[in-house]
């Protein structure tokens, strides 16, 4: 006791940044430094030291940090998987840059230079209106047709106590900045499937903001299958308690491809769950991925689950993968908070099992990276989306040695 | 009428701090409808023979020779030893996710027999097995041996050998885990196995309770790597009453060691 001043007084903490432990309570929480403007300048032009654009490959990707005018030459057809016409649960508007600003159901803010340029440019911008139970899943296709700039926005609305399964396929050559807002309404379940199979030469890059209502559930699958380049940041939050997000992605990147996915997730309301489990597979040469995740768990969100994992399977060693799972907890009491990483290449003992049943080594792999996708396929919960994307990477195991 | 012949068989295992011999000259001959008991303490070389066989990476053969007629399987990748008629049913299964008890064994069924057998012939086939090992028709769905008890994956490894009817069996401790009624079941199976194929089979035990189960008409003691005794059924029994010590380096015991 006697190492106490008592004669000063109380000492007021102060963050110091050689020793952010000291006081955690005081580190800087990835809240205050993330920037949102419909501002161009307020974000500088990405170099390699910018902490969010590192691991991107921004020698090829240059056009979309300056000024452009859209192509608006990107084909965008809705319709309901069965084939049937749309009836009044969904309730298409094509929207001003203006009236979405206005809109308090939207709450997209760029997030960063290509999102704010991809605003600013984009001559397609879409609001999607979704109530009641949807009859069968709405199959949104974007269909880029040159390496012409072009950009695009896309809100959807899930009214209360909705049901909607929606597909949000990407094909054709094309070099795309793509906004994406998506507001799931209370007690409203909605899944929602992101594929990329764009062409060689096609660039994507994507903005999403997702907002989970109280009692709400959103199912949200990202699956990047082909294209030069995919980058793909998901800033999540609530709106309400007891929201329930549940994040997938697959991706399957191949020579010379870069795929990388952000998944952020802000517990902001008490009692909401998040789980996020990515998975990839690199195969050939010059092939890189990135993930980066995080969890920021607000001092209000009493009882929050969450959890998130990557997972990397190098199928050469000219392939690389960066993860980055990160967790910030600025709440004590919470249900949980966990992050689990890995890359690595196939497993030695995995492969003797299954040699020794009499399955040749190129066959065995061929069933382990099919495993390791269907895995999460499983998980979709779309009709027979996961067949579908699964019978996708079987065409891709056949065509390779 | 087939033979599997190992003959001066010497190999061991690479390490951090060098080449480290486990098996010194062992000699076995088995043929078809024999069963024999290979039993012996911890840390033998009991597994290592097993492995060994099986062409497991981890083993290296120094020297010595073993063939299936005459076939050298020491040369050949662990795929090719399977297709020769070789089977080893492990100890600890390996998982491995989103691929299908079914899947799987089709496909190594399909290398077998050069080409896919007939769905639904096959299904009826794969039902029927599993239904006499007392599996429940949905485990065929499963990923193989992910998050499988230890009895349940010692049942889909018979459930292997039943499909894949090879020409020998090693059964590498498989009684190791097993409670009573699962240790029945799964006997039964390598039996039924061994009436069908006429398949000759290597038992590696340390216990003798599943051969109340698994008659062995030879039972081999192995210590130091090597067989240092060859009986009939009654060499068990014995080593029942007795124990491994009398076999151990002097000074050792089972207990001991453990």
């Amino acid at each position: 006791m006697s190492n106490l001043n008592m004669q000063t007084g109380s000492v007021v903490p102060k963050y110091d940044p050689q020793n952010p432990y000291a006081y955690p309570a005081f580190m800087p929480s990835s809240a205050d430094s993330s920037r949102r403007s419909f501002h161009v300048d307020d974000f500088p032009v990405p170099t390699v030291k910018s902490e969010e654009w590192k691991y991107a490959p921004l020698e090829k990707m240059g056009s979309f940090f300056m000024p452009y005018d859209a192509s608006g030459e990107t084909a965008i057809n809705i319709a309901y998987s069965d084939g049937s016409t749309l009836d009044d649960h969904v309730h298409l508007h094509r929207v001003t840059r203006q009236e979405l600003e206005d809109d308090p159901d939207s709450s997209f803010i760029p997030v960063d230079r290509v999102s704010v340029l991809g605003w600013n440019a984009a001559p397609q911008l879409y609001k999607i209106i979704i109530t009641g139970t949807l009859p069968s899943a709405l199959v949104v296709t974007v269909t880029s047709a040159s390496l012409s700039l072009d950009s695009l926005h896309l809100f959807f609305t899930i009214e209360k106590r909705s049901q909607a399964n929606i597909i949000i396929q990407h094909h054709g050559q094309g070099r795309l900045s793509e906004s994406i807002d998506i507001r799931v309404k209370d007690y409203s379940t909605a899944s929602f499937a992101f594929i990329q199979q764009g062409d060689k030469e096609s660039q994507y890059l994507c903005s999403q903001r997702l907002t989970v209502g109280e009692n709400a559930r959103l199912n949200h699958s990202v699956i990047t299958l082909s294209g030069d380049i995919a980058r793909i940041r998901m800033d999540a939050d609530f709106s309400g308690a007891n929201g329930y997000l549940n994040m997938l992605g697959v991706y399957f990147a191949d020579h010379g491809e870069y795929f990388e996915h952000r998944p952020y997730i802000v517990h902001n309301y008490p009692s909401c769950t998040s789980r996020v489990i990515y998975k990839g597979a690199l195969n050939g040469i010059d092939t890189k991925s990135a993930w980066v995740g995080n969890a920021l768990i607000l001092p209000q969100a009493v009882g929050t689950d969450s959890y998130e994992l990557n997972r990397n399977l190098l199928l050469t060693s000219e392939a690389k993968a960066e993860s980055e799972p990160q967790l910030e907890i600025e709440c004590g009491d919470i249900v949980g908070a966990g992050h689990a990483s890995s890359i690595g290449h196939f497993d030695q003992e995995q492969l003797y099992y299954m040699e020794s049943r009499g399955i040749p080594e190129n066959i065995a792999k061929k069933l382990i990276i099919r495993g390791f996708f269907k895995e999460l396929f499983d998980e979709i919960g779309i009709l027979d989306l996961g067949d579908q994307l699964l019978h996708i990477i079987d065409t891709r195991l056949e065509h390779e040695e | 009428m087939s033979v599997l012949t190992i003959r001066d068989l010497q190999a061991g295992v690479k390490t951090d701090t060098g080449y480290k011999e486990i098996l010194k000259q062992v000699n076995l001959t088995i043929k078809s409808g024999e069963i024999h008991a290979i039993m012996g303490p911890n840390g033998s070389g009991k597994s290592t023979l097993a492995y060994t066989l099986a062409g497991h990476p981890k083993y290296e053969v120094q020297a010595g020779t073993a063939t299936i007629d005459d076939q050298d399987i020491l040369s050949m990748t662990p795929d090719e030893r399977s297709l020769a008629g070789l089977f080893l049913a492990m100890q600890y299964p390996v998982e491995i996710p989103g691929v299908s008890v079914s899947n799987f064994l089709r496909t190594a069924v399909t290398q077998h027999q050069g080409e896919a057998p007939k769905l639904r012939e096959w299904v009826g086939t794969l039902n029927a097995s599993m239904k006499r090992l007392k599996m429940d028709p949905k485990f065929a769905q499963r990923s193989l041996n992910d998050g499988f008890s230890g009895g349940e994956k010692k049942r889909a490894e018979i459930l292997q050998l039943e499909m894949l009817k090879p020409k020998f069996v090693i059964l590498d401790e498989t009684d190791s885990g097993l409670d009573v009624d699962a240790l029945r079941i799964v006997s039964e199976g390598v039996n039924r196995a061994h009436e069908e194929n006429n398949c000759g089979i290597l038992l590696i035990t340390h216990y003798t309770r599943i051969l109340k189960y698994i008659k062995p008409d030879f039972v081999h003691v192995f210590a130091d790597g090597h067989i240092i005794k060859t009986g009939g059924p009654e060499l068990a029994d014995q080593l029942e009453d007795t124990g491994y010590d009398q076999y151990l380096p002097e000074g050792e015991s089972e207990s001991a060691l453990a």
